[in-house]
């Protein structure tokens, strides 16, 4: 049923019927969200909407190309002090901003990939840490940038459209996210992204093969680069202040580890990985209002740990999801959706 | 001139701590491919165990300190045993979320149990005396981490060269088939591999402790640790104590003559520069991969 | 018949009742209760501030054990953000669209506040007592958003003052955080150098995550500082008072308020931080020449607190501490403005009552607002006294000075 004929069937969008149906039952859910959820939820999916652009990207690079990036908070970072100061500074509409600074982002990218072509496993993991460790730095000192004082960010319209509420955004955001998804996962399956994964599969070989791999690799940093970039733009508006500080290692972690349990090499696993994880992220600070288990937690931290303490259980719980997921299943989210389906579709053999 | 050479000294005593955690990582790294990035936090909850031996239950230094460090092993071989060996047919990213979230865990875990607060750790010397050369100062605990360190360093090879295990640590590491095929235990080495590893990163873990205790203290020490161990090579041991002590070095004659604000990153721009040159690593012999 | 009569009155009563909630309108309130909310991280590496929201939690239900105001419990409402803006700005909406805050209170931290305080002046919720002494409060004021933390800038400019007049001292330097605080310990320090005509020794940046002093100590050491301004966190405090105890450099340490716990100071640096003189606004009473024991409150309302608040309602394991009673600080001009509006209250009421709040005592100094002007940033600022106190070896403080009324420093950008 998965088997591609001819190269027009693997490249096309919608591979069948049933994907086109459930393409529409999702656009049109994604549709009428905002108008029954409460607003809270709505910011929840602009956040994790967010994450599934980084994430995209960086599944380019890592999950596609096989090149680890352990430094991506440094690229959201310059997206989103891009997009302010392009705005505020060069008065560009946001909408020439956000890919402005994009490609910004990209060409730094471009130039982090230079020295990356040389590097792999551990040795790329540190010093693309170290990028992003001292991007923003970098950041903090520059007066435009607000040093370590923040930016705030301006008023967003676009043409009359006047961009308030977590409704508004929504409806700008998620066009967008959709859009990316879709671009990233139109370059998987041109020349572009076979080149990518014959890198990651065998660069040698790849190279003798004709693929040029200085350009391939240092693209595949651009491109994902591109895509955090505009993810820390939009982010950016999200919170209307940004400081240095926010663009933490902790952050770059994070989205390497969506990535990772999302399932490397699947743009769908990666949407899926951003969006469970950065809902875990925003949502377990609730976790001791649980009934039943937070009054558990609570008894169990006034025996043997400490009350004030207690909401460290999210970093316990968090971990665990990590490696059990890892445990179970080396591709993630994704994996795990290939398992049950290859499951039903022999049922009952 | 006394300037340069107390930055020198300053930081080949902050490169002591850091060569012991880019110790451990080798150890680990040779032993299952992984970055981990739960080293620092093996060491941490050993430094939490000793903190609540020695203060709730008054336990001498002698008793304490051995057995945090048994406890260290212990907790190692059982993130081994438990949980990294449990992970069905890995890949080496799958692998570094496993270390991340057992770092969460443990980080976790500490938080819970002992608060958010600093706390001060008793020790058997002062932190606050030191030793002075002329007009060069090196505080005693710099010294005594030091010392340690090569003492370490010393067993360490001593324990590679002369021991059983240590040999048959080396032959695994070499070709685990091979090494199977001669009746060594590899699993089993492999666990000791991060038993030791864990107690290694606690021996540094107790060493800073004196300062000051706190939970976020030992991701500072673990990042330099990797880095100075990728200077070195990732794959070799005296490499990662190398690596270490140039990473302590030129970040103190950075952060004395250009910039103190940037001290904290410039390890990685050595890290760049050194792994452009040479891109495995100062020490590691270069990999040649065959198609 | 009377089976029937029971129910139709019981339907009734519940219709009337909740016809009654809905009267009542204002967001947050209702005849029983108030629902205040706030934040303040947990978890992560700011977790030790977090003892502010359960101290303003114990404080509330030592009023509400009291019997509330007015009749009214305060319902309070906190959660961790690990002081992450994302987090918070997701736990304000939560709490705001789903429970209804009458007010937000105090809440850890300029970025998180940052986040969030848009969205609350827009929705025109009140806010009061950010756990910040951020100039981003104040510039511009906003009506609904009352400061009562006095601003950095002045523990900087007191220190420095006392340095230069009271002990002489010419050469003064600063290690600053490298974020909003620490900059503002640089300028006020280099703001009151200016005016008595000195030059600042050196000014020396430390980031968050940095360990190693050595460097820091040998900078300071080089350009021969006699006072030395500490604008970090505490556990900086303690590893920069311990490298220079260890490489013989002992100026006269000045710490900032935010470092100013003395019995935890004296705990983490093992006696080190005696002698250093520590900016302080409240929870102590300034007679200058005492002796005060943190430990020990003699001020009436942390007499209370102590007793009451902490006693009865802190978790086992909560440190008495600075940062815990802060959290009653932050938070009393609002409760003296809900206890001076009656059982009548709206938020416009409370925002009135508030800005008639002149020289109000509370624990952390004299507290004055101004009826909202846009341009006069100080209408909002609440108190901008600080006051010093020196360290002595039994964890204890001697006081130094009175109250001293700093001067406010607009912004340059």
């Amino acid at each position: 049923m998965d088997m591609k004929r001819d190269y027009y069937e693997d490249v096309r969008i919608f591979t069948s019927g049933a994907v086109i149906f459930w393409t529409g039952i999702l656009f049109l859910l994604l549709a009428i969200f905002p108008f029954v959820a409460k607003n809270y939820y709505v910011y929840v999916v602009n956040y994790m909407a967010i994450n599934v652009i980084v994430v995209v990207g960086l599944n380019i690079l890592v999950g596609f190309t096989g090149q680890i990036s352990m430094g991506h908070a440094g690229f959201f970072a310059i997206g989103a002090y891009g997009t302010i100061v392009l705005m505020t500074h060069a008065s560009f509409p946001f909408l020439l901003a956000l890919p402005c600074a994009g490609l910004i982002a990209a060409f730094i990218g471009f130039l982090l990939g230079l020295p990356a072509l040389r590097l792999e496993g551990p040795y790329l993991a540190i010093a693309t840490l170290g990028f992003g460790i001292t991007a923003t730095q970098i950041i903090g000192k520059i007066k435009m940038f607000g040093e370590r004082q923040g930016l705030h960010a301006p008023e967003l319209a676009i043409g009359g459209w006047h961009i308030e509420t977590d409704k508004d955004f929504y409806f700008l955001l998620i066009p967008i996210t959709i859009a990316l998804v879709i671009i990233a996962r139109n370059i998987i399956k041109t020349r572009v992204g076979r080149a990518f994964i014959s890198i990651r599969d065998a660069d040698i070989a790849a190279s003798t093969v004709g693929v040029n791999l200085t350009f391939y690799k240092t693209l595949a940093f651009a491109v994902s680069a591109f895509y955090a970039a505009v993810g820390g733009g939009l982010y950016a508006f999200v919170l209307r202040f940004i400081e240095p500080e926010l663009f933490s290692m902790f952050m770059s972690v994070t989205f390497l580890t969506m990535v990772v349990v999302g399932g490397l090499g699947s743009i769908m696993g990666s949407v899926a990985g951003a969006c469970l994880l950065g809902f875990l992220d925003i949502q377990l600070r609730n976790i001791l209002e649980i009934p039943y288990f937070g009054d558990w937690i609570r008894m169990l931290s006034e025996s043997y740990f400490t009350l004030t303490g207690a909401s460290n259980i999210q970093l316990i719980i968090f971990g665990l999801i990590l490696i059990v997921i890892m445990l179970f299943e080396p591709l993630g989210i994704f994996g795990m959706w290939i398992r049950s389906k290859k499951y039903w579709l022999a049922w009952p053999f | 001139m006394i300037e340069f050479l107390q930055m020198v000294l300053s930081g080949i005593a902050v490169g002591s701590s850091y060569a012991l955690m880019g110790l451990g990582m080798v150890l680990i790294y040779k032993a299952s491919e992984v970055p981990n990035f739960v080293q620092g936090e093996m060491a941490l909850l050993p430094v939490f165990i000793a903190f609540m031996m020695l203060t709730s239950y008054n336990i001498p230094y002698y008793i304490a300190f051995p057995a945090t460090l048994i406890f260290a092993f212990l907790l190692g071989c059982f993130l081994e045993f438990g949980i990294l060996r449990r992970a069905k047919e890995p890949n080496v990213l799958g692998l570094i979320i496993i270390t991340i979230g057992m770092e969460m865990m443990l980080l976790g875990f500490v938080s819970w149990k002992f608060g958010a607060d600093q706390r001060a750790m008793p020790f058997p010397i002062s932190s606050y005396d030191s030793i002075i050369i002329g007009d060069i100062f090196i505080s005693t605990l710099d010294m005594l981490t030091l010392v340690v360190a090569l003492v370490i360093m010393l067993s360490m090879f001593l324990f590679f060269r002369f021991s059983k295990m240590g040999v048959a640590m080396k032959a695994t590491q070499m070709n685990e088939n091979a090494a199977a095929l001669m009746g060594i235990k590899t699993k089993q080495i492999r666990m000791v591999a991060w038993g030791i590893s864990s107690a290694v990163g606690s021996v540094a873990g107790l060493l800073m402790a004196p300062i000051l205790v706190e939970p976020y203290m030992m991701w500072d020490p673990m990042l330099k640790g990797f880095s100075g161990a990728v200077v070195g090579g990732m794959t070799s041991l005296p490499g990662a104590v190398f690596g270490a002590y140039i990473v302590g070095i030129v970040e103190h004659l950075f952060g004395g003559y250009v910039s103190l604000e940037f001290k904290s990153v410039v390890a990685f721009v050595i890290i760049v520069i050194v792994l452009c040159i040479k891109p495995s690593g100062l020490f590691a012999r270069h990999y040649v991969k065959k198609v | 018949m009377k089976k029937y009569l029971a129910y139709i009155l019981t339907v009734m009563t519940i219709v009337v009742f909740g016809l009654a909630l809905n009267v009542s309108a204002e967001e947050g309130i209702t005849d029983t209760e108030i629902h205040v909310g706030q934040w303040g991280p947990q978890t992560g590496p700011a977790a030790p501030w977090g003892a502010v929201a359960r101290g303003t939690d114990a404080y509330f239900k030592m009023i509400n054990a009291e019997g509330g105001i007015h009749g009214r419990k305060i319902i309070h409402h906190y959660f961790d953000d690990a002081y992450n803006p994302a987090k918070t700005k997701a736990g304000v909406k939560q709490l705001q669209e789903d429970i209804g805050m009458f007010a937000w209170v105090s809440g850890v931290g300029t970025a998180p506040g940052l986040a969030v305080k848009d969205y609350l002046m827009d929705k025109k919720i009140l806010w009061v007592g950010p756990s910040a002494g951020s100039r981003h409060w104040l510039e511009p004021p906003n009506k609904y958003l009352f400061n009562t933390y006095p601003l950095y800038l002045g523990d900087a400019e007191l220190l420095t003052k006392y340095a230069v007049e009271k002990q002489g001292l010419k050469k003064v330097a600063v290690v600053y955080q490298n974020d909003d605080y620490g900059k503002q310990g640089l300028e006020g320090c280099q703001h009151e150098l200016k005016k008595q005509g000195l030059e600042l020794a050196i000014g020396l940046a430390v980031n968050v995550a940095d360990v190693d002093m050595k460097p820091h100590i040998m900078k300071l050491k080089k350009s021969k500082a006699e006072a030395v301004l500490l604008f970090v966190g505490p556990g900086h405090v303690a590893r920069l008072q311990g490298t220079g105890k260890a490489m013989k450099f002992e100026p006269q340490w000045m710490t900032s308020t935010t470092s100013g716990d003395h019995p935890l100071m004296m705990y983490i640096t093992k006696g080190l931080y005696a002698g250093t003189i520590s900016s302080a606004f409240g929870l102590m009473d300034p007679k200058v020449g005492t002796i005060q024991d943190f430990k020990n409150p003699t001020l009436p309302a942390m007499v209370k607190f102590y007793n009451d608040g902490y006693k009865k309602f802190a978790a086992k394991e909560e440190r008495w501490g600075s940062t815990f009673a802060a959290g009653m600080g932050y938070v009393e001009p609002l409760v003296e403005a809900l206890k001076r509006c009656g059982r009548d209250v709206t938020r416009e009421k409370v925002v009135a009552e508030l800005e008639k709040i002149q020289n109000f005592k509370s624990s952390m100094g004299n507290v004055s607002y101004k009826p909202f002007d846009a341009n006069d940033p100080l209408c909002r600022i609440g108190q901008q006294e600080v006051f010093l106190l020196r360290a002595e070896p039994d964890g204890t403080s001697t006081v130094l000075t009175d109250w001293y009324k700093t001067e406010y420093i607009p912004s340059s950008h």
